[in-house]
């Protein structure tokens, strides 16, 4: 899903791709958030984002943050609120969508 | 992704023990061997789709026979998988 930087930008980082992927996971069906991207940083570190309204990122950052600790380590959780559109331009790098 | 699949995962440090995590898993029970990442430092996953019981049980089983033999990271049951989740499968979704 494209993003350029108009709505409130999620992020979970974890060491591994399992929780990663559980964090993507609960993030999505917590709240009404969608999935921007994956990325698999290096050094064991996978990063997901997700965008939507402030609150509803807010939420299931927290519950995605969360959820990913419970399986694994959690290094960073993050909510912007309103980045500047060219962080949104990085963002659209990492896009899901793009392949 | 079928659209009832379940996905389980299990993430191990070495290659030795995600081998065996998978080839337990696909022995313990009715599951489909989908996809594998390295994903960098050691951390090796292995996915894994089929019904919620028989991922459950073989993600359990691949557990216990990849503890064995090394050290397992962490391991993972999603039922039902969001839409958007398919997407990160996808990637790792291998052609055989």
């Amino acid at each position: 899903m494209e993003y350029f930087g108009e709505e409130a930008l999620g992020l979970v980082e974890t060491r591994g791709m399992v929780p990663a992927i559980q964090a993507a996971d609960v993030m999505c069906k917590t709240a009404d958030v969608v999935l921007v991207s994956y990325e698999n940083v290096g050094s064991g570190l996978v990063t997901v984002m997700v965008k939507g309204d402030v609150a509803a990122v807010r939420s299931a950052v927290e519950q995605g943050a969360a959820a990913a600790a419970a399986i694994g380590e959690m290094t960073a959780a993050h909510v912007m609120p309103r980045p500047v559109s060219r962080v949104g331009k990085i963002v659209s790098q990492h896009d899901i969508d793009a392949g | 992704m079928e659209k009832n699949d379940a996905l389980g995962f299990i993430e191990t440090y070495g290659l030795v023990s995600v081998l065996e995590a998978a080839d337990a898993m696909c022995k313990a029970s009715d599951v489909e061997l989908i996809g594998y990442e390295n994903v960098a430092s050691g951390l090796i996953s292995v996915v894994i789709r089929g019904d919620v019981g028989a991922v459950k049980t073989a993600v359990e089983a691949g557990v216990k026979a990849a503890g064995k033999v090394g050290a397992i990271y962490s391991s993972n049951v999603i039922a039902r998988p969001h839409e958007d989740v398919a997407k990160i499968i996808a990637r790792y979704f291998l052609d055989w």
